[in-house]
């Protein structure tokens, strides 16, 4: 059984069903790719995992622990971390502020509230600003990054959190070629220790680094299986020629 | 009857559930010019206490210095003070419209400047508006006795809120209205000029402000201090109604209702005690107000 | 010249603040004038007050317009306390003012003041209390900005209409002035003294170092955050509510320090310390002074209230009249205050291309307010 299951959830906003009886299974220390039109339900699906919507059926289970309807903090707590379609980083603070925060073993506000130094941050704060490239920067203010500079960021700030889950939503959304390429090697080094979840257009970069990729349309499961299973699949095609995506 | 309630009265507990009818509407009419400003351009307009108190200034002054009769008084208060807020929008709110706390800031400096304007230009003693004798006098509605004015603010806020009704959803203005509420950008998009609608908007939520002032300075006496009596409750309606015409109406009923049911039951200022307890208990379920207006999702 | 704006210099920071209180500490060896350090204290009074807003609304972007709450809870708490102590269980059982009321016995509420301790941490634990149970239904329920302002606005006027009311407990619109000074073990503490004034400085030099130490701390980083983006930290793990709810507490706490220093100074307390005006007030000397600035909010309350004082009754309309129209000014100008004003201006000594450097003014003239 997956780390991450998901059964027959679904949503509408009084009456619009934007998911519909969706079920999915994440195994462990896989890449599951989410793909779908616009409208499909995968930020939905998203939003439904992390706690930001509440589901109007179905159950989610985290290692077997029914995870459904807690609160965003809760689950963040139990170990899934998420990056935001549109990225969302804190833009006034340096980027080195940005990654301290992000490193929330210790949740409460008052053992918080003397806390001045930190080795055990320090350490994972150098290797992750290391591994998303962006060492040179942390003195400045996160508003002041580029567009890929800001999803390094905010993937660095997932990794602070050290989850066993990691949802990125369209990670390489705006990135140039070379940083594409970036963003898979370390995707494919990631899933060596980490479960992740990807939201993504781009089917190149599907190609380089989904294990498994499941389609999803008009609120419902349409089709899981390898990416060439997924390109050879009529239902998939024919979703996708209906819309301008691909 | 009487041995089942014990020493319950039911004819002085039918008198407060109407007089409970009287507060709300009261109440009501104080919120209506602030849940028109709230609800288009999210502003709180602290200075609304002020802008009744203007209301009842400017009756109070049109019918002493220049022999206004009352009921005139009424449509120019609210000229007058629909010109103190178109002012204090242009002026200075624009500036300030995606920041929230800023606003409320900022209205509340103009509060103050026109509270002691109001106290240096007129003093601080109490003035009075007069009414025809007729008004000053009860009605006995059975074994319930009330003044002949409450009636009269009574019918006067059920003609606004159609009046208002209307304007925002029979009238090309308030379509406009509701578009810049929902999205302003798609709204602009259409061709709508939102800045133009918000200054509209803010000069009518001042206007009615004014009709509500001169109401309340003959219902009370007139003084610069006597606009935060009424503020407050009229922030709890637009907070509990979530920002509507309907849910205004909703919550100036209800609460009034429920003020004048716990007085009975205990005293006027525990009443209101008890009143705040459950609006933040209410809060805590519908944290957007009972009638929340839908904006467009992030 | 500096290399990078001194105002934001964590070292010239902590100098600043040691040298501000240093200097304050020295005032009653100036002057040994029995009623200005009376009046004095009542400052620093309204300086932890203007503290406690900074942390709530410039620090943790909460705008509290009902501090007064907590200053007034615990302003009653320590009258409460003082009358006890003049009062004696055989011979005077009760207070002067509820046998005026006819009173028949000692109310339960007032039984825990026999005792100063208890008093005392009554007076204290109740309003923080109070502020952590308003503030979790509040935050829990995702309350915010203007919302919770307006709230905070309405509980306030509540609990004025409450203890305006009920007459036999708190002497309605009278308040209760405590026939003689509080004395603690033995020891009296007297209101027109250099002592007060050294307590209440001592307490608000204190305060202020704690909570500037905070803000600097992986909290005070969380809070930041929670200012710049609540909703992004809740999926880092924080509970968002949990933070506002302490900074809330916290902050009623000060105040509820402030309202205890308050009635020992003065020896005073009705209900006007739970005006709307005054609780407002608050948010001015912040607003003014510069919220984002613990030091800054304190000086904003000196300026006001000491201004104020001084310019007596007769110009009260005109002056207030002056401070909204200042205040306006401020918000839509100075958003940061008068601190932002310095902040800027310590800005404008960053060194910059050769041909500016001759005209800019002299190093640190003012390096007097900070962040």
């Amino acid at each position: 059984m997956g780390i991450l299951e998901i059964h027959n959830l679904s949503k509408d906003y009084s009456g619009t069903v934007v998911l519909n009886d969706f079920s999915l299974d994440v195994v462990e220390l896989t890449l599951c790719c989410l793909l779908g039109p616009n409208g499909a339900g995968k930020t939905t699906t998203m939003d439904m995992i992390t706690g930001r919507q509440k589901p109007s059926s179905g159950r989610i289970l985290l290692n077997d622990n029914d995870i459904t309807g807690l609160d965003e903090h809760e689950i963040a707590r139990r170990g899934i971390g998420r990056k935001f379609q549109v990225p969302a980083v804190f833009k006034d603070l340096t980027v080195r502020q940005n990654l301290e925060v992000a490193y929330s073993r210790q949740t409460s506000p008052f053992k918080n509230m003397f806390r001045f130094r930190d080795p055990g941050m320090e350490r994972k704060l150098d290797e992750v600003a290391t591994q998303v490239g962006l060492t040179q920067r942390l003195a400045i203010e996160a508003g002041t990054l580029s567009h890929g500079e800001t999803q390094w960021l905010e993937i660095g700030m997932v990794l602070m959190q050290d989850p066993q889950i990691l949802l990125m939503d369209e990670p390489a959304a705006g990135m140039t070629e070379q940083e594409i390429d970036k963003t898979s090697r370390m995707f494919n080094e990631l899933k060596k220790t980490k479960t992740l979840v990807v939201v993504e257009h781009d089917m190149a970069f599907v190609r380089e680094i989904a294990d498994v990729v499941t389609v999803m349309h008009m609120g419902a499961h349409l089709a899981t299986g390898s990416i060439d299973q997924i390109e050879a699949n009529a239902r998939v095609r024919e979703v996708y020629l209906g819309s301008e995506e691909h | 009857m009487d041995s089942l309630f014990g020493n319950f009265d039911l004819s002085a507990f039918a008198s407060a559930l109407l007089l409970g009818i009287s507060i709300g509407s009261i109440w009501l009419i104080a919120a209506l010019g602030l849940t028109i400003i709230y609800g288009t351009a999210g502003v709180i307009n602290m200075a609304h206490g002020e802008f009744l108190m203007l209301g009842a200034y400017s009756s109070y002054m049109l019918q002493a210095y220049f022999g206004v009769p009352f009921f005139l008084c009424i449509p120019a208060s609210f000229v007058i003070v629909g010109l103190v807020g178109l002012i204090m929008e242009r002026g200075l709110i624009r500036y300030l419209y995606n920041r929230p706390l800023d606003t409320l800031l900022a209205t509340w400096g103009v509060s103050l400047v026109l509270m002691q304007g109001v106290r240096l230009i007129f003093g601080s003693d109490p003035k009075y508006i007069a009414v025809p004798q007729m008004f000053q006098e009860s009605v006995e509605i059975g074994f319930f006795s009330i003044s002949l004015f409450r009636i009269v603010v009574l019918l006067i806020t059920a003609l606004l809120v159609a009046m208002i009704w209307y304007l925002f959803y029979r009238t090309r203005f308030g379509m406009q209205v509701r578009a810049v509420t929902q999205n302003k950008e798609m709204a602009a998009a259409f061709g709508i000029n939102s800045g133009r609608v918000y200054m509209m908007t803010f000069a009518l939520g001042a206007g009615l402000a004014g009709v509500a002032g001169s109401l309340f300075g003959v219902l009370n006496i007139v003084l610069p201090t006597m606009g935060t009596s009424y503020v407050v409750q009229a922030f709890l309606v637009v907070v509990v109604g979530g920002g509507s015409l309907v849910g205004s109406v909703a919550a100036g009923a209800g609460t009034g209702e429920l003020q004048s049911i716990f007085a009975y039951f205990t005293s006027d200022t525990f009443a209101r005690f008890l009143l705040f307890v459950l609006i933040v208990i209410l809060l805590r379920y519908k944290p957007q107000g009972l009638f929340a207006i839908t904006k467009a999702r992030r | 010249m500096f290399k990078s704006n001194p105002y934001h210099n964590k070292t010239a920071q902590w100098v600043v603040y040691v040298l501000f209180f240093g200097a304050l500490a020295f005032v009653p060896v100036l002057s040994d004038d029995a009623f200005m350090m009376n009046q004095f204290a009542t400052y620093g009074v309204f300086g932890m007050l203007a503290l406690s807003i900074s942390l709530c609304w410039g620090f943790g972007g909460i705008l509290n317009l009902g501090q007064g709450i907590a200053f007034g809870l615990g302003a009653y708490g320590m009258a409460m306390t003082m009358q006890m102590q003049s009062q004696d269980p055989e011979t005077s059982p009760m207070p002067p003012f509820m046998l005026n009321n006819s009173v028949e016995q000692l109310p339960l509420m007032w039984e825990p003041f026999w005792h100063t301790g208890w008093g005392i941490f009554i007076a204290l634990a109740v309003p923080t209390l109070f502020c952590v149970i308003f503030g979790t239904i509040m935050f829990r329920a995702r309350v915010s900005g203007p919302f919770f302002a307006i709230m905070s606005l309405a509980m306030l006027s509540a609990w004025y209409t409450i203890i305006l009311d009920s007459q036999p407990f708190t002497n309605g619109v009278n308040g209760i002035s405590p026939p003689a000074p509080l004395s603690i073990g033995g020891f009296e503490i007297d209101p027109y003294s250099g002592f007060i004034y050294w307590m209440v400085l001592f307490l608000l030099a204190a305060m202020t170092l704690i909570i500037k130490l905070i803000t600097t701390s992986k909290f005070g980083l969380i809070v930041q955050a929670v200012r710049a983006d609540s909703e992004r930290v809740r999926f880092l793990g924080y509970s968002v509510s949990y933070y506002e709810t302490v900074i809330y507490a916290v902050s009623g706490f000060i105040a509820a320090i402030a309202g205890c220093c308050w009635v020992v100074a003065v020896q005073y307390v009705s209900p006007a310390q739970l005006d709307v005006s005054f609780s407002i007030s608050m948010v001015i000397w912040a607003g003014i002074g510069g919220r984002m600035s613990l030091l800054g909010s304190i000086i904003g309350a000196f300026m006001i209230q000491g201004g104020q004082s001084y310019l007596g009754d007769e110009f009260l309309a005109t002056w207030l009249l002056i401070l909204g129209g200042f205040f306006i000014f401020v918000v839509r100008f100075l958003p940061k205050g008068l601190a932002g004003l310095l902040e800027s201006g310590l800005g404008l000594l960053v060194a910059k291309p050769a041909a500016e450097r001759e005209s800019a003014p002299g190093p640190v003239a003012g390096a007097k307010v900070q962040g």
